[in-house]
């Protein structure tokens, strides 16, 4: 079927949207990552690379929120893609119970993030909170934590918040894989008698790996841009264990008043996903098969 | 071809409609604003910006008596989240028609708006001999009265005196007294400071913590100049008294993961006896418990012929004029007015707040008890705003989280310093 070329016309409101409100504002923070802007005054100064160099050769704190951000996507996205997996194999089959299972579980992404934390900064308190209440009455007390407070381990209460936010989302993504592998292949490989696992190795995984792909792109991205929870439940603290990248950026532009230096870390953040996305995209693709 | 093109003609003439209806919409909404305009022809819209929500209704109440005083100044009042304020107020200030009145926090904030030239100078202003002469300083520079602090708020911990009553127990002057005091308390079941160590606990108590380990009120400024270290006797104490009260149970148990919400209920429910943050929580503690009796009790940490200092004040909540807003002179007059004895008594019990306004007469027993800090005490202004450099505050801080998440105070120091070296010039 021929395309009429007067189709690309209706790319132009679009484009002229992701122009505004993407392509431009990305383009700004190139340019202001070149120059020493506090962010209020109508005057800088270029200052070439400089930024750059400060973040890559003169700031701790960078560097540790660059290893914490790794930390938390790594934790995140193992965590949340097995997780989301197997209630979804729990949970394929269309009966009037696992919709509403579906449901419950994907509820707490239709929360906002603020009231995600505020729910979790109740759970995870220490003197007050029902976690460790929880923990006691169930004879559990040597598992009681100083769960945001104590640094080595708060960003994985963080990271274990985050995959129960987020997990339903890619639940419904993995359901809806499952639900697009024929039916034909498990009978097959039924009649010749393959395992439950083999069935898995051989079909599910392989047949999924396009889901799995959006799922681990996404809960990488999403780990990254995580800064509204992590803001709202421990702010980069104590002493920067919880600092990510985003929280930083917000650390540096709107305390310190040094958008040139923000923008460079922005920059740099922006190819620090990019690079893992591509490299996630290259591994996944060359698991996918089809039959 | 056709189809597409007629597709296309009909999806921006569906566009082109929408944009009419807007504009028509708009069109009617300018004529509303106008036919209102002349309805009350002189009236100037003054705009007032600040951080404090639970002010509100007080606000609002002082505003309506000011409208009615000034029937051709309406002041239309925004209030921001404290974190929304402090990053988007500078950019609302800069084209000046948003908070011709706005407020500023002492430190980093203010000087970022004073490099930014947001501040119109009030120096010559007959309100400013209000206010109380020995809290102006902060609102000033380069020999300009830019900012008048409005709130006079102490950083230090409130205890619970019924409670020190009780236990016939006097307030400490030095620190073998204060050691003496925390014992009987804890020996009684009862935490002694609880420090919410999830907030707000680093930056208020280090203020107290630190007044008289360091005398010399310029540390700050030394130490972003580079004079000073952290890794100096000065902080290193500092640290490792907060490391007393931690390992000592001075503090409750998992400190660093408490926030002011459960702190305050621990006093409420006098589990604690104080609670290391300031005069701000005082009216919501009385609200949770309204028995309590409420004084200020900062930690003494030497001994007695070496206390110079007493406690902590802030002078904070900073009036001042946008440089860029076309109505000054309005601006002015409510600034005068928010200064008058009535006005600001007004706002001061009903926000439980002491003012740096002179001649206001408190209500509440509580802020009638603590009101002689102002006059009879030594206090210092709070060490933490003296530090302009947000990078160099959050090493700081990040040095006391350190210690109470167990480092050792001469590594938690070496730590921050670094920080602070990578970012001064």
């Amino acid at each position: 079927m021929k395309i009429s070329k007067s189709i690309y016309l209706f790319f132009i409101p679009g484009l002229v949207l992701y122009s505004i409100f993407f392509v431009f504002p990305t383009l700004s923070a190139l340019f202001y990552s070149f120059t020493d802007w506090d962010g209020i005054s109508a005057d800088f100064n270029f200052i070439g690379f400089e930024n750059y160099q400060r973040a890559a050769a003169g700031d701790s704190i960078f560097m540790k929120s660059v290893g914490n951000n790794l930390e938390f996507m790594f934790f995140v996205a193992v965590f949340q893609t097995l997780v989301a997996l197997v209630f979804a194999i729990f949970l394929v089959k269309n009966t009037k119970f696992n919709y509403f299972l579906r449901a419950l579980f994907f509820f707490p992404t239709i929360l906002s993030s603020v009231s995600v934390a505020f729910i979790w900064a109740f759970v995870y308190d220490p003197n007050l909170g029902i976690l460790n209440q929880l923990l006691s009455l169930l004879g559990l007390e040597f598992l009681t934590q100083n769960w945001l407070g104590n640094g080595d381990i708060a960003i994985y209460s963080l990271a274990f918040t985050q995959v129960w936010f987020h997990a339903g989302q890619m639940l419904i993504i993995f359901v809806a894989g499952l639900h697009a592998i024929p039916n034909d292949l498990y009978e097959a490989a039924k009649i010749e008698g393959a395992s439950r696992w083999q069935i898995f190795k051989k079909i599910t995984w392989p047949l999924l790996a396009p889901s799995a792909t959006i799922v681990i792109a996404y809960t990488t991205i999403q780990s990254f841009q995580a800064f509204d929870l992590v803001f709202a439940l421990t702010g980069g603290g104590p002493n920067y264990s919880t600092e990510i990248i985003a929280t930083y950026i917000y650390s540096i532009a709107f305390r310190g008043y040094d958008f040139g230096y923000a923008s460079a870390i922005s920059v740099i953040f922006m190819g620090i996903i990019a690079l893992i996305t591509y490299i996630q995209f290259k591994v996944l693709r060359s698991n996918r098969v089809s039959y | 071809m056709k189809k597409w093109l007629i597709c296309f003609i009909a999806f921006l003439g569906m566009i082109v409609l929408a944009a009419c209806a807007d504009e028509s919409s708009q069109e009617k909404q300018s004529e509303d604003d106008s036919a209102s305009a002349s309805e009350g022809e002189d009236t100037t819209q003054l705009s007032f910006i600040h951080w404090r929500g639970e002010d509100k209704e007080v606000f609002e109440d002082i505003i309506s008596q000011f409208e009615e005083e000034n029937p051709n100044i309406n002041v239309e009042m925004n209030i921001y989240p404290s974190e929304q304020y402090q990053s988007n107020a500078q950019q609302l200030l800069r084209d000046g028609s948003t908070g011709d009145v706005f407020t500023s926090q002492p430190g980093t904030q203010f000087e970022a708006m004073k490099e930014a030239g947001l501040f119109t100078d009030l120096t010559d202003e007959d309100f400013v001999s209000k206010f109380s002469e020995g809290s102006l300083s902060v609102g000033q520079a380069d020999g300009k009265q830019l900012a008048i602090p409005y709130q006079m708020v102490f950083n230090m911990p409130v205890y619970n005196k019924g409670m020190f009553e009780e236990l016939g127990l006097e307030v400490p002057g030095s620190w073998s007294e204060y050691q003496e005091m925390a014992d009987t308390l804890m020996e009684n079941d009862i935490i002694p400071v609880v420090f919410p160590g999830a907030d707000i606990g680093p930056n208020q108590t280090m203020n107290s913590m630190m007044m008289n380990n360091a005398k010399d009120e310029d540390i700050f400024q030394k130490l972003e100049s580079g004079e000073e270290s952290l890794t100096n006797e000065w902080w290193v104490t500092t640290l490792e008294d907060f490391q007393f009260f931690n390992e000592n149970g001075y503090f409750q148990e998992n400190a660093l993961g408490t926030n002011q919400d459960s702190a305050m209920q621990m006093v409420a429910n006098e589990e604690a006896a104080m609670i290391a943050t300031g005069s701000y929580h005082m009216a919501t503690l009385k609200e949770l418990n309204p028995d309590l009796k409420l004084g200020f009790l900062p930690p003494i940490t030497v001994e007695e012929g070496e206390v110079d200092y007493e406690g902590i004040h802030t002078a904070t909540f900073m009036l001042a004029i946008n440089s860029n807003s076309e109505k000054k002179e309005e601006a002015k007059k409510f600034i005068n007015f928010l200064s008058e004895p009535e006005i600001a008594s007004q706002y001061a019990n009903g926000t439980g707040q002491h003012l740096t306004v002179t001649d206001v007469e408190y209500e509440s027993e509580e802020l009638q008890n603590t009101a002689h800090w102002i006059t009879d005490k030594n206090t210092r202004f709070q060490p933490r705003y003296l530090i302009t450099e947000a990078a160099v505050e959050e090493a700081v801080l990040g040095s006391i989280e350190n210690v109470l998440g167990g480092a050792s105070p001469e590594e938690a120091a070496k730590e921050a310093q670094q920080i602070v070296e990578e970012n001064i010039d």
